[in-house]
């Protein structure tokens, strides 16, 4: 019987250069009705170009392909364009990392969700909104009538993916490309897609390429594994033999740069506290036309921190954790409560270090900023302080010649702590940090931090909605929902006898029901 | 609905801004009507005695009111220096001037919005780059120069019309809209070249966003994308510039008809300076403002139908 995908010594180049860059090498993989495969790699690594290639989206005038892409004994490679349309959002439909940009924001929700029937059937339009409304249940979207007349900027991101999943499936596809589809999303509602694409895949018998760099996803979700690297697949085959016994160096790597949860001693009793915040409480005001409502984002909240202990911070996106930050920091002012410092020049790094880095200024004077504004130090001497600096955090003093479109995400994510290091802070407040960068590299940021504090003795408040990355770096934990601090306790507390409902929650949407001490 | 009442009610408060700033800033700046009226050798008792009849002798804040509770009722007072109501005077060029501004407007989409679209939909290939090395000409050509241009190549050369033959819209509708066309077509042209490469560059941003490929994923054709997708899009950032052109061109009507001997608005504006005759001044000012104004909001109510995101 003939194979539903079969790809073949696919190989992809780019020729918008003047030397052509072979991206994709050999690549190989065969797919059966149903069946959930997932592709595993680093940013680079050439699963998305493969993906895209198999979805026949590669545009056609700067990419030079070679190979067999055979779906259904149909070759994408070399078929006309119009046969190719009549696949596409028909048998073969995507889903991408970021909902909100996937979706046209001037286009509602139903008008897109019902754009495959459009093309691809001959359906009256009331017979179109029927199969849409029911689409946006299937996906498990509260009030479908309400979500089809809005505009993707009136929903959340999960509504959002969950949109994109209906749009992808309305026409009962035979394969469904997941690429990196939730990435952007917030760890519970991660686990939620995971769980509808499970769902659908079930139900439909769809057949499902999974892309991700995030190997506990995979391995909740798919059936079989190909790892790549620099365009080359290093490793295939079913996932648990992949997870037991990897064979490649850089798989083990790849498995290994899952934050693990290892058993460390909780012995930070009995010291000092460098930071009190008593009973704050801090509200916006939000205009919803003519009314005024008042949120309340953080409800009288105590915390500590104390000398020389690294504090995680965790919850859902929108809690309040950021503004409990903020409010730290002074970046906010508490409506009512009050924080003590021990120590002045608490310093904060941000999750985005593409984002937070002026893209004008060599890093040599994003780093110096604070010490120009702050103190009247020569410039010399600032300049002898970066460059300790950057090399305290693997850089070398070239790297302050440099802007910061020169560098990696990592890289910026060093210069940001190098600039945090500056006014040699005692606390610094780490929010999200690592949210935005490929597994691997997270695991070197968060050695850096590893070592940072017990070099300098530098005590971290680290904010982050990754339960495993927590783990691995935190002496003690606070599980903060909506504004209040539910649960707090040292790791194995948290870890091994959650006491509040919420607590559990996360630690199974994380995969950490069962953790082995 | 109440997005534009909201909108309208702000046009008015700004309307009613403009016309006191004015109003004061004519009555503080040097220069004495009366005297620039009666000449030098006027006796100081014939000048009182005129600035008493001009009333404006009376409190600053007095003549304002009287001047803007009869402004509103489309009353702007009495020319300085012809014994002719300033409306009178206003009325029978206002069509002109408005009718030049349109219609380089009507112009200026009409070259623009095709070319723009089309230049993009064929980027990178032979077409394209000519039509952007065209552009870039004429861009850079002022529009009085283009007026030259015109009137010595359609005018003079090939004889298409008639350079100074200005024709009164009463006497021949027809031979009135065939000459205002030329001088017209010398506004906008420099101003569709910016709407082109407006257009045309958010256009091939709008090609590199994730929604684009999303369309395509579904099995949309190129055309179906473009059209169905990236232009609705893409156009957001036109509406604004057009609202500006809009509003820049009465500027551009004013210096036009002076090249092309039209008898518009222009030609009072010029010689009331001239000769200080301050409350035509102030009603021609007082109508480019109007125009301005509603032309914002006019592209205020159209983002709003566009862009679902601009809030209320």
């Amino acid at each position: 019987m003939e194979k539903l995908l079969h790809v073949e010594d696919l190989n992809i180049e780019f020729h918008d250069h003047l030397i052509p860059e072979t991206v994709v090498f050999d690549f190989d993989l065969d797919m059966e009705c149903g069946e959930i495969v997932g592709l595993v790699g680093e940013s680079g690594s050439g699963k998305s170009m493969s993906a895209l290639a198999i979805a026949g989206l590669l545009s056609r005038h700067d990419m030079k392909k070679r190979g067999t892409i055979r779906f259904e004994g149909k070759d994408i490679l070399d078929c006309p364009r119009s046969e190719l349309r009549d696949l596409q959002g028909d048998e073969i439909c995507m889903i991408f990392q970021e909902p909100l940009t996937s979706l046209n924001p001037v286009k509602k929700i139903g008008w897109q969700v019902e754009e495959s029937l459009k093309i691809h059937t001959q359906m009256t339009p009331l017979e179109r909104k029927e199969r849409a409304l029911k689409a946006l249940a299937d996906v498990e979207l509260d009030d479908p009538e309400r979500v089809y007349d809005s505009y993707p900027h009136e929903l959340s991101g999960g509504m959002r993916q969950r949109v994109m999943i209906a749009a992808a499936t309305i026409g009962n596809p035979k394969l469904l490309i997941a690429d990196e589809p939730t990435t952007a999303l917030d760890v519970t509602v991660q686990s939620q897609i995971v769980e509808l694409l499970k769902k659908i895949n079930k139900e439909k018998n769809t057949a499902i390429l999974f892309i991700s760099h995030d190997l506990s996803l995979v391995s909740q979700l798919c059936h079989r594994v190909l790892v790549m690297k620099n365009g080359y697949v290093v490793e295939a085959g079913d996932v648990k033999t992949i997870f037991e016994s990897p064979k490649e160096e850089y798989t083990k790597k790849l498995i290994s740069a899952i934050p693990k949860c290892e058993k460390v001693k909780d012995d930070t009793d009995d010291i000092e506290n460098m930071v009190e915040v008593r009973d704050v409480c801090v509200s916006f005001t939000r205009k919803n036309g003519r009314k005024k409502e008042t949120v309340d984002v953080l409800k009288h909240v105590s915390i500590d921190i104390r000398e020389g202990e690294i504090l995680g911070l965790v919850g859902e996106s929108g809690c309040g954790k950021s503004t409990l930050a903020k409010t730290i920091i002074g970046l906010q002012k508490p409506d009512s409560g009050t924080i003590t410092q021990k120590y002045p020049n608490t310093q904060m790094i941000f999750q985005d270090p593409y984002g937070s880095l002026n893209p004008a200024r060599k890093v040599g004077l994003i780093m110096e900023e604070p010490i120009r504004n702050l103190t009247d130090m020569s410039p010399e001497d600032r300049r002898r302080l970066a460059e300790e600096m950057i090399t305290k955090v693997g850089l070398g003093v070239e790297y302050l010649s440099r802007y910061p479109s020169e560098l990696s995400g990592g890289q910026r994510q060093r210069v940001c702590i190098a600039t945090a290091l500056m006014l040699r802070p005692r606390l610094i407040i780490a929010d999200e940090p690592v949210s935005a960068l490929d597994v691997t590299i997270q695991a070197e940021v968060l050695k850096l931090m590893d070592k940072l504090h017990k070099d300098m003795g530098i005590s971290f408040l680290f904010i982050s909605h990754d339960l495993r990355v927590v783990h691995q770096m935190c002496d003690r934990i606070l599980v903060m929902k909506s504004g209040v601090i539910v649960e707090q306790g040292y790791r194995s507390e948290i870890y091994e006898h959650p006491k509040h409902e919420y607590t559990k929650e996360l630690l199974k949407s994380a995969g950490l029901t069962n953790i082995s001490v | 609905m109440k997005y534009v009442l909201k909108k309208v009610l702000s046009c008015i408060i700004t309307l009613f801004i403009v016309s006191l700033l004015v109003f004061v800033a004519f009555s503080l700046i040097p220069g004495d009507p009366a005297l620039s009226r009666l000449g030098t050798n006027a006796t100081e008792a014939a000048l009182a005695s005129l600035r008493h009849q001009m009333g404006l002798d009376r409190p600053l804040a007095v003549r304002y009111f009287e001047w803007l509770a009869s402004a509103i009722r489309g009353d702007f007072g009495k020319s300085y220096s012809y014994s002719m109501t300033v409306t009178s005077m206003i009325a029978d060029k206002l069509p002109i001037t408005l009718t030049l501004m349109l219609y380089s407007m009507v112009l200026m989409v009409i070259i623009s919005v095709p070319l723009g679209v089309y230049a993009s939909y064929k980027e990178g290939t032979a077409i394209d780059k000519v039509i952007q090395i065209i552009n870039q000409i004429t861009m850079a050509i002022p529009p009085f120069f283009s007026g030259i241009l015109i009137t010595l190549i359609f005018g003079m050369t090939l004889k298409m019309f008639t350079p100074g033959g200005f024709v009164s819209v009463k006497i021949s509708p027809s031979r009135f809209f065939g000459f205002m066309f030329f001088p017209s077509l010398a506004i906008a042209l420099p101003k569709s070249a910016m709407v082109l490469n407006l257009l045309y560059s958010s256009l091939n941003a709008e090609k590199k966003k994730d929604y684009v490929r999303t369309a395509y994923s579904r099995g949309n054709k190129s055309k179906t994308v473009f059209f169905g997708h990236m232009l609705k899009n893409a156009s957001i950032p036109t509406i604004t510039f057009l609202g500006m052109a809009l509003a820049d061109m009465i500027a551009g009507s004013i210096i036009i008809e002076q090249v092309f001997g039209i008898p518009g608005l222009g030609r009072i504006l010029l010689t009331s300076i001239q000769n200080r005759d301050y409350p035509v001044v102030i009603a021609i000012i007082m109508l480019i403002a109007c125009v301005v104004i509603v032309s914002n909001l006019l592209v205020d109510i159209i983002y709003k139908l566009v862009d679902p995101r601009v809030k209320d």
